[in-house]
């Protein structure tokens, strides 16, 4: 039972078994795999939570709160998309834990994590599409995005906006969800998080959205990919509000 | 403590003196053009924007590309641009047989971003190994002394928080200018905030250290302001701390200074314009100069930069700092790299892991690495964009067989040709417009009229008076002219309840004698009920407590102001204009008073004020005063008799309380001998004598050539413009009467000239006027185009019949020109609007207060014209041309013409400057959008609500869909005159001089004996015949 606990602590990231999943994200050059990794990996560990016998104890939930705040406060100084994302999958995804030691169903708990990873996912690919333009990216580095590429900016905001679980997107209900199931100390330490990763996000988007451009024109996004991320938000948008909103 | 007297003056001289680049800022009441680089007009203009660049950061030249964009739309002359290259050329030895001006050519034509500006590490060797797709060279040695020179040049003299924001990213400068700003906004402040600093009549230092020493925010904080503030009384004494606890040189200090100064610089030219403006009334009141401000500036500095050092142990002072970097100078490197913005993105997340490790094994570990990156990198991007141009000029083969030593000339080469791309493009673009401009000129002479004109009109320079003067000469019988829009008339002016004087003359000339403005009839109860609430209304406004009560109780009226000017600016404004009192009418009080003439305004005002210090101080209102108790209460104040007064007697006032309200008169009231004295000198400044009232109308008439053949309605059409909810209105307005309306100038001309006894004089001077002239003064509105004739009442009665016509000429005029010029404004460029819808909508504008460009102004400038009219009368010079009507036959000793240069040329020259860099580079030498901005003090407006004040043009005003509507050029001037009568002019005047050999100023003559234009060109005087493309270089006539 420990062991597969253990194992889920991996999946669903628990500091510093959370590690592996970070270490693997930044090695992965390709977006399309770190993509695919920030979706298959929590649903591993979901998997293998319901496979683990026991009660979820309390102690568990306060390491996944502490992890998840610990990344949160990370993800401040993190100015690296690809990471960013990765950081803030674990210290949404460690939330899982909070929901399960309440007793949600699997079917709850996949979608949890699914509201999470997939702008997770959404935000490696756009990370893969600037550093297709712009060698890596980074915040900070190359200012003026909402003027030089505003198809690549908007797209930005908009999974940044999903991924900090701003209301509309799943991630928003799922977190209204795990407000009312947990204990108000819960709340509290909830509330914090989500607070920072608001404002972690507002400094990713600054670093990338404003100031002068620093760099030489780039093209932006084209149509059909642009589409594409926008059916996917568009989506995003519909399953939270029919799988989630509607649950309130 | 405190700093010798001998060190404080030092101080304050190196103060001074390090502001000198700094250009002056006007307060935005009365805007004034000015050139942001005038500090530097001492050098030549490519210098001039080099070292802009150095200090403001700002660039002097439009990007390449967009030049690019004016040579596929002909804009730029492409002949001249490749005769500028083979010009560069000329002294460079050839590159293997590399065809250099093609090369040249497609860079500039081609290529659409810099070639050789982010070549750091990489050399010849490296792109000539990039070239045949190999690695460079490995030669760590050599990369680490170069990185180590660069290293050792970006910490050349600037503030040491400069170096740190640049090394540990810790952004202290930024936190510095917030807390600079909220002090400068808290002493300047001109009645915008309800509450004001405490004790600022004792100057900006001293009231501000009051304040700070209290500072609760600071000291939570960690900025112990106090112990700084503790060590001298004097801001002098405080520099001089500073700049010894940072290590500071002294013969650094003066560098140093100029790159804090410049760090905010329109605060600093705000502060240093205000320190010289003797007249300016908060300035007098509330004095500040740049020692103040550079005081304030370094305390809260090293306050900030002692708290760094203390939480996050940057280091401290120079030393320390020059310490660090001997001692981790890859740390350092890479630190420089990461916070400067130029590291390399695929290498950041490493380099700032690093860094954030601050272990100095792993920086060094990774600095070799990065060094060889960077230089593969550069040596790449280099090697790359070389092949493509080698290819678009066909010597990609000449290219591949460059050796090293070719290699390393070419990149030379390539790099000094684009520290200088930017003054070759800027000579092609002028030449384009130059030869068209001159293809057009008439040179040949005036047709003689046979009879007068209907109507001669004398209209501002400025170039929006062209459209309409054009127009109006193809309706009918109309002559213009064209005059700086002060007419010549320097003049301080107090207008109707107005309490401050306004200058109306070019900012180069201070206006001695005041001119005031009188109602011809008066009543105490006149004022009208709305204005009554419109004061009541803004009270409210600024009152603290207001917004906890009124809100819910009028706030349902601002919404009707707000609806109606958000959705029918035109028909609400009219509404309101109804409800608006009728302006009175008014004189202008222009003659010279005797001594027994002010005497008596005086003793008339001692006794108003003696009425009114009655009523007030005792309640006794004027109908129990007689003339004698006024008389024998003025006598006493002014101590002329003793004793007791009737008025106490009558009135029961014991020995005391009389001698109490005596002393009020005195001190309150100012009536007293020695306010007396300044009352009577203030009066002699009133008015002109005669002799100055007839050399003004000679000299203007002169100056225009206008000595005969008089019309009927001689028009002095001053201009201005009206927009809503702009705070740049008085950069709209007209520049030569000081950034206000000219009007007052018009009427004041006017009112002269209609004379009898001025036009006698002029008689006798040659100039002869009949009897049956008029003078009217009119006002062009150049937001509406509409032409408003003033002072009607005056006018003979033979004249009216006439009105109608004269009313209808100019009605059709406005209607033609706000047709042509809304077209420009318009976003989609559409076709030319019925005229009569077109007057309606730029009326419109003009009253919507959600209209960013009303209208634009003297965009567009690009050429100044001194000549007669028929030199341009038939060209369409779309509204961007100054007209100064000349003729140098009536000035045989040029020195009209000299004054022409010195007043009207350079305050044009000042309006060409600043809409040129404001258009080359809006952020930095312009104000940005004007969707951002916001009133600061009520003087200036910032960004946001903490900001630097904005100094230049918005971006409204010069660009248009992000790209320049403003064709940054340089002012063409061309004078119409024999080419040695207006050299000797030309040359004779120190400054102008100045400007056309430094190149400021493009200067063509235009020899109207001789048909040959005289153009100075590279530093001499060059020929071109009519027709010609180019001028003959061969020709030239005397080096400069």
């Amino acid at each position: 039972m420990i062991a597969k606990l253990f194992l889920a602590a991996v999946f669903l990231p628990l500091y510093p078994l959370s590690i592996p999943q970070n270490a693997l994200v930044m090695r992965m050059k390709s977006p399309w795999l770190r993509a695919i990794l920030l979706l298959v990996w929590p649903q591993i560990g979901v998997a293998v939570l319901q496979a683990a016998p026991a009660d979820i104890s309390n102690g568990l939930v306060i390491w996944a709160m502490a992890s998840a705040g610990f990344y949160a406060l990370r993800l401040l100084t993190v100015r690296d998309l690809g990471l960013w994302a990765s950081m803030l999958a674990s210290s949404a995804l460690a939330l899982v834990w909070g929901l399960a030691a309440n007793g949600a169903d699997v079917w709850s708990l996949r979608l949890f994590a699914l509201s999470f990873s997939l702008p997770a996912a959404l935000l490696v690919l756009l990370a893969g599409q600037l550093t297709l333009r712009f060698g890596a990216a980074y915040s900070g580095l190359y200012g003026g995005l909402a003027d030089s590429q505003p198809r690549l900016a908007a797209l930005l905001v908009s999974s940044v906006l999903a991924a900090i679980a701003t209301p509309l997107f799943p991630g928003f209900f799922g977190m209204l969800t795990l407000l009312h199931t947990l204990d108000w100390g819960f709340d509290f330490g909830l509330l914090l998080v989500w607070l920072l990763w608001s404002w972690a996000g507002f400094l990713l988007l600054q670093g990338f959205l404003f100031g002068p451009v620093r760099q030489a024109a780039r093209p932006d996004l084209s149509g059909r990919a642009t589409a594409g991320f926008v059916f996917l938000l568009v989506v995003l948008v519909l399953a939270g509000l029919a799988l989630r909103g509607g649950g309130l | 403590m405190k700093l010798a007297l001998g060190q404080q003056l030092k101080v304050r001289t190196m103060v001074q003196m390090a502001g000198e680049p700094i250009p002056n800022f006007w307060p935005m009441r009365t805007f004034i053009h000015h050139n942001p680089l005038f500090g530097l007009e001492h050098m030549a203009f490519a210098d001039a924007v080099a070292e802009g660049q150095r200090l403001f950061h700002a660039r002097g030249y439009l990007p390449r590309a967009q030049y690019q964009r004016y040579l596929s739309d002909n804009r730029i002359d492409r002949t001249e641009l490749s005769a500028r290259i083979r010009q560069f050329l000329a002294g460079e030895p050839a590159i293997g047989d590399l065809d250099l001006p093609a090369v040249l050519q497609a860079l500039m034509t081609a290529c659409p971003e810099s070639l050789v500006d982010r070549l750091q590490l990489a050399d010849a060797d490296d792109v000539l190994a990039s070239l045949s797709g190999q690695a460079p060279p490995v030669s760590d040695e050599d990369t680490m002394v170069q990185a180590r020179r660069l290293l050792a040049e970006t910490h050349d003299i600037e503030p040491l928080y400069v170096s740190l924001d640049r090394l540990f990213g810790s952004e202290i400068g930024i936190t510095l200018d917030e807390l600079v700003v909220k002090s400068c906004l808290d002493f300047f402040d001109e009645g915008q905030s309800s509450w004001q600093m405490p004790g600022r009549e004792k100057g900006f230092y001293h009231a501000w250290s009051a304040v700070a020493r209290h500072n609760l925010r600071l000291f939570i904080r960690g900025m112990h302001i106090s112990n700084i503030l503790e060590q001298d009384d004097s801001p002098e004494g405080v520099i001089s701390y500073v700049m010894h606890e940072l290590g500071v040189p002294e013969d650094d200090w003066m560098a140093w200074f100029t790159r804090e100064l410049t760090r905010l610089h329109g605060w600093s030219g705000f502060i240093r314009w205000r320190s010289t403006a003797k007249h300016y009334y908060w300035g007098r009141r509330y004095p500040a100069d740049l020692v103040d401000y550079l005081a304030v500036r370094l305390v809260l500095g090293l306050a900030l930069l002692r708290e760094h050092a203390q939480r996050r142990r940057l280091p401290g002072t120079v030393g320390e700092l020059r310490d660090f970097v001997n001692a981790h100078p890859e740390q350092a490197w890479l630190r420089m790299e990461l916070y400067g913005g130029s590291v390399l993105p695929e290498m950041a997340h490493a380099v700032e892991d690093a860094i954030d490790s601050r272990n100095d094994v792993r920086a060094r570990k990774l600095f070799p690495d990065y060094l060889a990156r960077k230089r593969a990198h550069e040596a790449g991007f280099v090697a790359a964009r070389l092949t493509r141009l080698a290819g678009q000029a066909g010597c990609a083969k000449s290219l591949m067989r460059l050796d090293m030593a070719g290699m390393d000339r070419l990149l030379g080469l390539l790099k000094r040709f684009e520290a200088a791309e930017g003054s070759i493009w800027l000579q092609a673009h002028e030449a384009n417009y130059r030869q068209r401009l001159l293809a057009g000129i008439d040179l040949g002479t005036t047709p003689a009229r046979e009879k007068r004109p209907f109507v001669q009109a004398m209209f501002c320079i400025d170039v929006r008076s062209e459209r309409i003067r054009r127009h109006l000469e193809h309706l009918g019988d109309y002559q213009t002219y064209g005059i700086a829009g002060f007419f010549g008339v320097p003049a301080s002016f107090v207008g109707l309840d107005k309490g401050s004087e306004t200058h109306l003359a070019p900012v180069v000339v201070t206006p001695k004698n005041l001119v005031l403005e009188l109602s011809i009839a008066r009543h105490a109860d006149d004022e009208a009920f709305v204005s009554v609430l419109e004061q009541v209304f803004h009270d409210l406004k600024a009152s603290v407590l207001s917004p906890f009560v009124t809100v819910e109780a009028i706030g349902l009226l601002f919404g009707l102001d707000m609806f109606g000017k958000s959705l029918a600016p035109l028909a609400y404004s009219q509404w309101r204009q109804r409800l608006q009192p009728e302006r009175l009418d008014s004189r202008l009080l222009l003659d010279k008073l005797s001594r027994e003439q002010a005497e008596s305004i005086i003793r008339v005002l001692q006794r108003a004020m003696i009425v009114k210090a009655v009523n007030r101080e005792l309640g006794i209102g004027r109908e129990h005063l007689t003339d004698e108790i006024v008389r024998e209460l003025r006598e006493t104040a002014l101590e002329n008799r003793e004793g007791s007064t009737g008025f106490a007697r009558q009135f029961g006032l014991d020995a005391t309380a009389e001698q109490h309200f005596i002393e009020r008169l005195r001190r309150v009231y100012h009536i007293n001998s020695g306010d007396a004295r300044i009352q009577l000198e203030q009066l002699g400044r009133i008015g002109y004598t005669l002799d100055e009232q007839v050399r003004f109308v000679s000299t203007a008439l002169r100056s225009i050539g206008l000595t005969s053949g008089f019309s009927r309605f001689v028009l002095l059409t001053g201009h201005g413009s009206t927009s809503e909810n702009n705070p740049y209105e008085s950069a709209l307005d007209c520049g030569a009467c000081g950034g206000n309306h000219g009007v007052v100038s018009a009427r004041l001309l006017a009112q002269i000239a209609n004379r009898t006894s001025v036009r006698e004089r002029l008689r006798q001077n040659g100039i002869a006027i009949d009897d049956d002239v008029w003078f009217v003064p009119a006002f062009h509105n150049t937001t509406t185009d509409e032409i408003r004739l003033f002072d009607l009442d005056l006018l003979p009665p033979g004249h009216l019949v006439y009105i109608e016509r004269l009313m209808n000429g100019l009605s059709a005029a406005s209607r033609l020109s706000a047709a042509e010029r809304l077209r420009t404004l318009d976003y989609n460029d559409a076709p030319a609007a019925d005229p009569a819808r077109a007057y309606r909508d730029a009326r419109r504008n003009a009253m919507d207060w959600s209209q960013v460009r009303p209208e634009w102004g003297l965009s567009g400038n690009a050429a100044f014209v001194i000549g007669r009219r028929h030199v341009t009368g038939h060209l369409d010079l779309q509204g961007r041309v100054f007209l100064h009507s000349y003729n140098w036959q009536e000035d045989s000793k040029a020195r009209l013409l000299e004054n022409i240069l010195t007043g009207p040329l350079v305050v044009g020259q000042w309006i060409n400057m600043e809409h040129y860099f404001s258009a080359v580079d809006n952020e930095h030498y312009g104000s940005g959008s004007k969707v951002y901005h916001n009133v600061a003090g009520r003087f200036g407006v910032m960004t946001g609500n903490l900001s630097d004040l904005r100094t230049g043009l918005p971006s409204q005003t010069v660009l248009k869909n992000g790209a320049p509507y403003h064709e940054p050029l340089r002012l063409l001037t061309l004078i119409e005159a024999p080419f040695e009568h207006a050299r000797r002019a030309v040359e004779g005047i120190v400054k102008v001089r100045n400007l056309v050999y430094n190149g400021w100023i493009r200067m063509v003559i235009a020899d109207p004996q001789t048909g040959i234009f005289h153009l100075f060109e590279d530093g001499s005087w060059q020929q071109q015949r009519v027709g010609a493309t180019r001028p003959a270089s061969v020709e030239k006539e005397f080096t400069a």
